[in-house]
């Protein structure tokens, strides 16, 4: 839905048209040399005072890759720091680590439009209906084909309604369930041992440690039947080719569960073929794009870690400059209590953490800096602490790239005049860059580009021109192969032709997970589970949402029908409890209660509430101060008496 | 209707023509693959026009009933409240427009204007605009694998309701030559023009063999089965199975009725500019998304989003909606069929409709 309405947002009347900055308590618009001066001089102050680190540069995985690139290198070249990141809260970036460290990349191994060549499609967890609906087509249109499609995760969400599996486990039990399937798979002996032999490491290890999960009981403990468990794995272990697609955009998952997918993915040889392969879904429109390109405080762009010796001088000799070797905070940090005093300036880019829910009191913290930018189509709630905010042209408006989850660069090209005296982000990042003493020459967008080829081996073929010739490349889209890889490993790729000597050049490697305990059932008193989690509903104070006419409308709904916002529990559970929708219930642990309104739907599985972190007092009063909003917490619902 | 013939080289003149009549011209243009957009003809892009292109994903019908648009404007002056309605009276001229589009914006003129209230904005939008209709012949280029105008009775060339129709009678000896046929007086007007020659009844022969040719070009996939599948929805045929299917398919991101040029709902709403008072807008709306139905006091009649993808279904083929338009509101484009992400565009509905109904007959 959203993609259609991206000129609603681009043509509110309500966009900034001029920089700001604050003076006497107020925002007053300022000539753009007045504003980036300012900042200047504002930041080299802090510097010189508290040094480089006390200064960093957060943004959204909606930004493009130019202004991505860009902003990260003025942290690290200009100003000396690596307190970069894309935003958190509801973004993240969890399979990066994982990844890296089991197959050598961060992203989706195949393509979008391979899923037609699928047997085995399975979804794990995202909404893929309401998060990523054009994947969501693409794997209806592959189930109506002929391809199996298996669904796993907690809610019923809209492509459940067509899985010819749906396993509606209990929440946290994915490393249960993709284990036990892997036992499935080995016991059928369904293992592609051709792929293991020539292209795995830590086979043994994986193997001897698959033999504790135990079918039955980690059916029991997941909440499913043993049967399906066992069909999925067979379905999965037994195609010719199957993908798995997870959400690499929840903090909900553990690594453990990520590392267990992958091992799935490698016993049963699904790396290197058409129609195969992991989908690590970046949920917003350029996560992946934002990751490649270093936005990390402890990656270069590229993935290399910031504490590479030999990476950070290919980026020293690029840059001419030093990059430090001390790896940055992160967003959360930055935002959180433990920045608390050491970050004096932050930069916050198309970006805006006060609406995002998971965190705590993110305008308490934006209030004490010395300094906060803020560079946004939209005076945001975070304008509100703004020293100086910078107004940006629109997608649309300006001619950038953006790398999908399935590592294609795509090049977005101008399609309307921006309103007078707007510049895209890129543009004024790289102005503050010269005024900051940087000997930068990017005349447009592909001039960055350019050099984030010469940066990252893997966009090195990517220029403006080849990206123009057809729907965008896929990475590595390199000199010798300026059309792009449709999907990684594949023959050619390394690993083809000869077999690997030895174990250590094999580019594939199993993790162990150890098998995690098996939780206790609920005690009687307590039988139903409570979950927290992202809900769209925070999309109702999204900025962007908030400037559409049709969307502001659409995501009001739940905050009328609610508007003390809500908790989700399932029809059973609710009638079992005398529950109304729409009524107010009492959430009682063990030593703690809460009260919120229910909202009753089949998407939640039965046996558990599902608690939005929006509703951050319910998590107050559940949790206490731990705040660990990963625990998972047995609880017993009441009506509130009237 | 009189028909005229014009040499291939001279037919981009027709939009010189009308641009110095004072109309903005807008014509299809290719871009990457077979992407084509609607965009204003101007000096620089003149030279491009294309005659034969695959017909553009998003619909012309933004021509006549914009995806937003100010309705009026209310400010406070001297402490008085003054309203100010907002035309859109700009001549326009679509060049290039393709037959399933022409019934598309016939269907809208029915719905707006056809009956006891006409809509005074789409009026003005109407009233100054002109159509030059170009026929599928080209079976590569017009004839995309979603086409089905040939079910609907709108394609592949147009009967009515444009003011110039251009035809490809193909290479002749002497290069290519089209055939003009004036839909409209001010049509007509424009024969006076030395690029329109006299047609002979060869012409006319060679029309209807090319027509009869291309005709076979459709894609067979898409031959659907319409009037069976109106019976059917209006006599309430349908079981529930078959809508929920439909429903499940469907991801709510109303993508149907953003590219469907026959779709005319839109909804209302009012926001602030500053400097300027309130503008009240009319935006496209889509029966796809729960708050279309959904009522002040917070019911809604078609909540469960299966309910809502039936109402879709309703419109366009019900014979009430049809008999009330004397149109039908949907004209075998194919776009919808593009754009769904659940494959429930109208040929796969109807062709479920069709499934179901002779498994009912088998038993």
């Amino acid at each position: 839905m959203r993609g259609w309405h991206v000129h609603e947002v681009a043509s509110s009347p309500d966009r900034v048209k001029h920089p700001c900055v604050r003076k006497n308590g107020k925002l007053e618009e300022v000539s753009w040399d007045e504003a980036l001066g300012f900042i200047a001089e504002k930041m080299k102050a802090i510097r010189e005072e508290y040094g480089a680190d006390a200064l960093g540069f957060l943004n959204s995985p909606r930004c493009s890759n130019e202004e991505s690139y860009l902003l990260q290198k003025f942290a690290r070249a200009v100003i000396g720091t690596n307190n970069v990141h894309h935003g958190t809260g509801v973004y993240s970036n969890n399979s990066i680590n994982v990844l890296l460290d089991m197959m050598g990349v961060a992203a989706s191994t195949n393509s979008i439009a391979e899923l037609g060549q699928s047997e085995t499609i399975v979804v794990d967890g995202v909404d893929l209906g309401k998060r990523l609906p054009t994947i969501g087509g693409a794997v209806i249109r592959a189930k109506l084909k002929g391809a199996r499609l298996i669904v796993v995760g907690t809610r019923r969400h809209r492509v459940a309604e067509s899985a010819d599996l749906f396993l509606q486990i209990k929440p946290g039990t994915e490393a249960l369930l993709y284990g036990a399937m892997a036992k499935v798979i080995v016991d059928r002996g369904l293992m592609d041992l051709g792929f293991i032999k020539t292209r795995c490491r830590d086979y043994a290890e994986f193997l001897a440690n698959i033999r504790e999960y135990d079918l039955l009981r980690v059916a029991e403990s997941c909440g499913v039947a043993a049967s399906l468990i066992e069909a999925a794995a067979l379905a999965y272990g037994g195609a010719k080719s199957a993908t798995l697609m997870f959400s690499a955009s929840m903090e909900e998952r553990s690594r453990d569960s990520i590392r267990a997918v992958v091992n799935l993915a490698l016993l049963s040889g699904n790396l290197g073929k058409p129609g195969a392969g992991l989908f690590a879904l970046t949920e917003q429109n350029n996560l992946q794009g934002v990751c490649d390109l270093g936005m990390l405080p402890d990656r270069l762009p590229g993935y290399k870690p910031v504490t590479d010796e030999s990476a950070r001088a290919a980026m020293d000799a690029l840059w001419k400059t030093r990059v430090p070797a001390q790896p940055g905070i992160g967003s959360r940090a930055m935002l959180g209590h433990r920045g608390q005093g050491k970050v004096k300036a932050l930069w916050l880019s198309r970006y805006d953490p006060t609406n995002t829910a998971l965190l705590g009191d993110v305008a308490g913290q934006l209030r004490q800096l010395d300094l906060l930018v803020v560079q946004h189509l939209f005076m945001t709630e975070c304008s509100n602490y703004a020293h100086v905010v910078l107004p940006t042209t629109a997608f649309g408006e300006e001619e950038v790239t953006f790398t999908s989850t399935d590592r294609r660069i795509q090049l977005a090209g101008q399609v309307v005049e921006p309103p007078e005296g707007l510049t895209p982000g890129w543009e004024q990042i790289a102005e503050l860059g010269r005024r900051m003493g940087a000997d930068w020459k990017y005349g447009a967008a592909r001039d960055v580009m350019e050099e984030i080829g010469q940066a990252v081996p893997f966009y090195s073929g990517a220029d403006y021109e080849n990206l123009a010739r057809d729907y965008g490349r896929q990475w590595p889209c390199t000199k010798d192969r300026p059309l792009g890889t449709r999907y990684l490993f594949g023959e050619g790729d390394g690993g083809g032709e000869e077999l690997p000597r030895n174990d250590a050049e094999r580019p594939f490697k199993f993790v162990a997970v150890p098998k995690p305990a098996e939780r206790a059932a609920n005690p009687r008193a307590f039988p139903l589970t409570l979950v927290f989690g992202n809900s769209l509903y925070y999309w109702n104070q999204n900025v962007l949402v908030r400037h559409s006419e049709t969307l502001k409308r659409e995501y009001r709904q739940l905050m009328i029908d609610y508007p003390q916002g809500f908790v989700e529990i399932n029809p059973e559970d609710a009638e079992r409890a005398g529950i109304r929708d729409g009524k107010r219930m009492r959430l009682c642990a063990a030593n703690a209660t809460a009260a919120a309104t229910a909202r009753i739907t089949p998407e939640v599985r039965s046996g558990t509430v599902f608690v939005p972190h929006f509703m951050r007092e319910v998590g107050q009063q559940i949790l206490g101060s731990s705040g660990d909003s990963f625990r998972l917490v047995p609880v017993r619902v009441e009506k509130e008496p009237a | 209707m009189k028909a005229r013939i014009v040499s291939r080289e001279d037919a981009p003149k027709i939009v010189d023509l009308l641009r110095e009549r004072g109309y903005e011209v807008i014509a299809p243009f290719g871009g990457r693959g077979r992407d084509t957009f609607f965009e204003p003809v101007t000096d620089e892009n003149r030279g491009r026009i294309q005659i034969h292109l695959p017909n553009p994903d998003y619909p012309p019908k933004r021509y006549v009933f914009p995806p937003m648009e100010r309705l009026l404007k209310v400010e406070r002056r001297d402490g008085e409240l003054r309203i100010e309605p907002t035309y859109d009276e700009k001549k326009r001229a679509i060049f290039g427009i393709r037959s399933c589009d022409v019934a598309g914006i016939y269907h809208l003129d029915r719905f707006y204007l056809g009956r006891e209230f006409a809509d005074i904005y789409y009026e003005k939008h109407r009233r100054n605009l002109f159509l030059v209709n170009v026929a599928c012949t080209d079976a590569e280029m017009d004839i995309g694998e979603n086409c089905f105008c040939m079910c609907t009775d709108t394609g592949p060339a147009a009967r009515e309701h444009f003011d110039l129709q251009l035809f490809d009678l193909g290479v002749d000896g002497r290069g290519g030559e089209l055939m003009a046929v004036a839909g409209t007086e001010a049509g007509e007007a424009l024969f006076t023009s030395a690029i329109f020659k006299k047609a002979a009844r060869a012409h006319l022969e060679r029309r209807r063999v090319i027509l009869e040719e291309v005709r076979k070009r459709f894609k067979p996939t898409t031959t659907s089965w319409f009037s069976a599948a109106i019976q059917a929805v209006s006599r309430g045929e349908i079981p529930d199975e078959t809508w929920d299917e439909i429903g499940n398919r469907c991801l709510e991101c109303g993508g149907c009725t953003y590219v469907c040029p026959a779709c005319t709902c839109f909804t209302v709403t009012d926001r602030a500019v500053e400097g300027e008072g309130v503008e009240r807008l009319r935006v496209w709306d889509s029966c796809a998304l729960s708050g279309f139905t959904r009522m002040a006091g917070g019911f809604n009649p078609r909540r469960a989003v299966h309910d809502r993808r039936n109402r879709r279904f309703f419109r366009k083929l019900a014979h009430y909606f049809i008999e009330r338009e004397l149109s039908m509101a949907c004209v075998g484009c194919g776009r919808c069929v593009a754009v769904c992400h659940g494959d429930v565009g109208m040929p796969s509905v109807v062709e479920m409709i069709r499934r179901q109904t002779a498994q009912r007959k088998e038993v």
